[in-house]
């Protein structure tokens, strides 16, 4: 029988011996099986592509020259670590239109990143060029949607996905096609119709049309973070849905992981302290991270809360420093706490699907480019 | 990096306009500010821009001063106002400035009950740039006015005050090794003014490290005689408005000339890059706010119809105040005159 005194428990939890007034914070459970796929440039790398200039030395770059967004190795290392440590299976693979001679010094850089990686992708730019096809040389919308798609058909079954890209190109636009396709969200007229808008080469256009009808479709895609290293307003991807998670940096990222059960915690203090330490990062900075996270509803108000708690506990975010204030503010922030916590955790915005026309135009209109450099 | 408190809803175009300056800021600087006001309203504009959430946090005020609320009763009305929000923060540590365009009155008031005033001090006042003439190359294109606003009568002791808090600014934020100071006066002869100009006149000649050039006259204000003028808030505001007022006339008389002759729009035409440049030397957007001096904090207050660059501005001012410890050069400007 449970008595008043189990159930006072198990509201409020122990931690380190010591009884903790925070309430618990629920998180997915994680998936046995799960996909990373990583954009390249921009996402992994801090590539320059400002000016032709600055482009034509990337191929000329060494790997020791490269240098990765900040936070970024932490959080893949903690990919794997995690999954390895809770016997789950995790893949990373990158994806980059970037051509293949750039490999050597980008599979270098992994390696002395400490990155483990089961795959990389690169667009053959060479045999484009060989066949006169000059089009193709600039579209990466169509290479990355079919690629990806024939990357799902060897995908063991029941695998979940994370794709990870940036504000610089399509990846949003490629990675919500791709994850709606998978999921059979997508009727055969209505992506052909897409694909025509998106100004798709139509041997690709029949390529991809065939591989979605090979896919058994499965909503495997749980989330697409989209590195805003342009610094895009997030607002203008609220059209993609909850879904997709626009973030500012790799802490950011690795929150929304921890929420989505597939990181510990112990990898959100890892990635505060690479920032911290690699980056120059201030405790305030990576606070203020998490509070615009929550505020924007991609952390629900309970998990801000406990999380916070934790997080200054490890001495990754600056400590509240509660003593010195008044008993009158200490009781205003005690209870403004207990409304967050019970607050009912809500998703930051309501899913729905993706007019993928209406979109494609606006994003056009916008000024982002559909194809172009390489990302 | 400063920590830098700003009134979100202060101003006649808050909390846009506001939050908007404050996204830039974070873009191009790595100053912290902590946005004041309706949470809700200030994420669903900051969402809609460039920004870097790094740099910006948010403390919820449910209520805000409107810019024609009488002040005392406003503040006593409205206790969670973002105003007295944003001064609490300030005293109590959190930030090291505050910055706002909103009504001047609450501003000053909620400074007054929460900020110290630096011992010594009997009234603080509230600064104001302004564009001048330069007499030398290489001379500050800017001038300071004080007070223009915080008191409306003051003594002579008060005036010497207000030349030691200005030289101290002028010394620590415009890089002025050693600022001529100057009593706005209705004559240059030590006497005129009346008992309390004469008195001042004295007391601001005898003042140590104090580079007292004399009365300036109305007509002096805006050539480079002085780099701080001192004078009482009802004069300095009178002054300042009038300023204002004459650009926006020479503005306005200009555009009308277009209209009236093809000759004088022709003229027009060729002084155009001229006109601009007078335009951009008098953009009050530019220099970012008024410090109000004399507290141990520091508050800028920004123009009422502050853009978001003015206030982009006003933060990178008022981090650069802190930074130059411009509240401790005045402190130590008064020990060294008592």
């Amino acid at each position: 029988m449970t008595t008043r005194w189990d159930a006072l428990r198990a509201r409020w939890p122990r931690s380190n011996g010591h009884w903790s007034l925070r309430p618990r914070a629920t998180r997915r459970p994680a998936p046995a099986t799960v996909i990373y796929r990583w954009d390249l440039d921009k996402t992994y790398l801090k590539s320059d592509f400002e000016s032709l200039r600055k482009m034509m030395r990337v191929p000329f770059e060494r790997a020791r020259d490269k240098i990765d967004e900040p936070g970024v190795v932490a959080l893949i290392r903690a990919l794997k670590a995690s999954a390895l440590r809770e016997q789950r299976t995790a893949f990373v693979y990158f994806i980059s239109a970037s051509p293949p001679q750039i490999g050597r010094a980008i599979r270098e850089k992994l390696a002395l990143d400490g990155i483990e990686f089961d795959g990389i992708l690169f667009k053959d730019q060479l045999q484009h060029l060989v066949r006169g096809r000059f089009r193709l040389l600039r579209e990466q919308v169509g290479f990355k949607l079919a690629e990806l798609l024939r990357a799902r058909l060897s995908a063991p079954a029941g695998a979940v996905e994370f794709l990870f890209g940036d504000d610089w190109e399509s990846d949003p636009i490629i990675y919500s096609l791709y994850a709606d396709v998978i999921a059979g969200r997508l009727e055969h007229d209505a992506l052909a119709d897409i694909l025509v808008r998106l100004r798709i080469d139509p041997a690709r256009l029949v390529e991809i049309k065939a591989l979605s009808q090979k896919i058994a479709p499965a909503d495997a895609v749980r989330r697409i973070f989209i590195n805003l290293e342009r610094r895009t307003p997030p607002d203008r991807f609220r059209s993609f849905g909850a879904r997709l998670v626009p973030t500012f940096n790799y802490f950011q990222t690795a929150l929304v992981l921890y929420e989505e059960g597939v990181v510990p915690l112990a990898a959100i203090v890892d990635v505060g302290r690479s920032l911290l330490e690699r980056s120059a990062y201030s405790a305030a900075r990576l606070r203020n991270s998490l509070d615009d996270l929550a505020r924007r509803g991609y952390v629900a108000p309970a998990a801000a809360v406990a999380l916070r708690a934790e997080l200054e506990e490890a001495g990754v975010l600056p400590s509240t420093g509660v003593l010195g204030l008044w008993p009158r503010q200490l009781w205003r922030r005690w209870r403004r706490r207990r409304q967050r916590a019970r607050a009912p955790m809500a998703p930051a915005i309501a899913a729905a699907a993706i007019e993928y026309p209406r979109l494609i135009d606006a994003w056009v209109a916008s000024g982002s480019r559909l194809g172009g450099e390489p990302s | 990096m400063p920590v830098i408190a700003v009134d979100a809803m202060g101003g006649d175009f808050a909390p846009d306009e506001v939050v908007k300056g404050v996204a830039r800021a974070s873009l191009g600087t790595a100053i912290e500010c902590v946005l004041v006001g309706d949470e809700p309203r200030i994420q669903k504009i900051l969402e809609s821009v460039s920004y870097n959430p790094e740099h910006i946090s948010i403390r919820h005020a449910a209520e805000f001063v409107e810019m024609h609320e009488p002040p005392k009763e406003a503040l006593r009305a409205k206790r969670d106002a973002s105003i007295v929000v944003g001064a609490k923060l300030v005293a109590e540590g959190h930030a090291q400035a505050l910055v706002s365009a909103g009504n001047t009155g609450a501003c000053i008031l909620a400074c007054a009950r929460h900020f110290r005033t630096i011992k010594g001090i009997r009234k603080t006042a509230l600064a104001s740039v302004y564009p001048r003439q330069t007499e030398y190359p290489g001379q500050d294109q800017l001038a300071l006015l004080l007070d223009v606003g915080a008191t409306i009568r003051c003594d002579a002791l008060d005036l010497a005050q207000f030349a030691v808090m200005g030289s101290a600014y002028a010394r620590r934020v415009s890089k002025v090794e050693r600022p001529r100071v100057g009593l706005l006066n209705m004559g240059a002869e030590p006497f005129k003014g009346g008992d309390v100009l004469t008195e001042a006149y004295q007391r601001l000649s005898a003042l140590p490290g104090i580079d007292f050039v004399g009365n300036i006259e109305g007509n002096d204000v805006a050539k480079g005689r002085a780099d701080v003028i001192v004078c009482e808030g009802y004069v300095g505001n009178v002054v300042l408005k009038l300023i204002e007022g004459i650009a926006e006339v020479v503005t306005d008389v200009a555009s009308n000339a277009v209209k009236r002759r093809f000759m004088w729009r022709l003229g027009m035409m060729l002084l155009a890059r001229g006109i601009r440049e007078v335009a951009h030397l008098a953009d009050y957007t530019k220099y970012g706010g008024a410090p109000l001096l004399g507290f141990e904090h520091l508050f800028l207050k920004a123009h009422g119809r502050s853009t978001a660059r003015a206030i982009e501005n006003a933060v990178k001012v008022a981090a650069k105040a802190v930074r130059d410890g411009v509240p401790q050069e005045i402190a130590a400007g008064i020990e060294a005159v008592r």
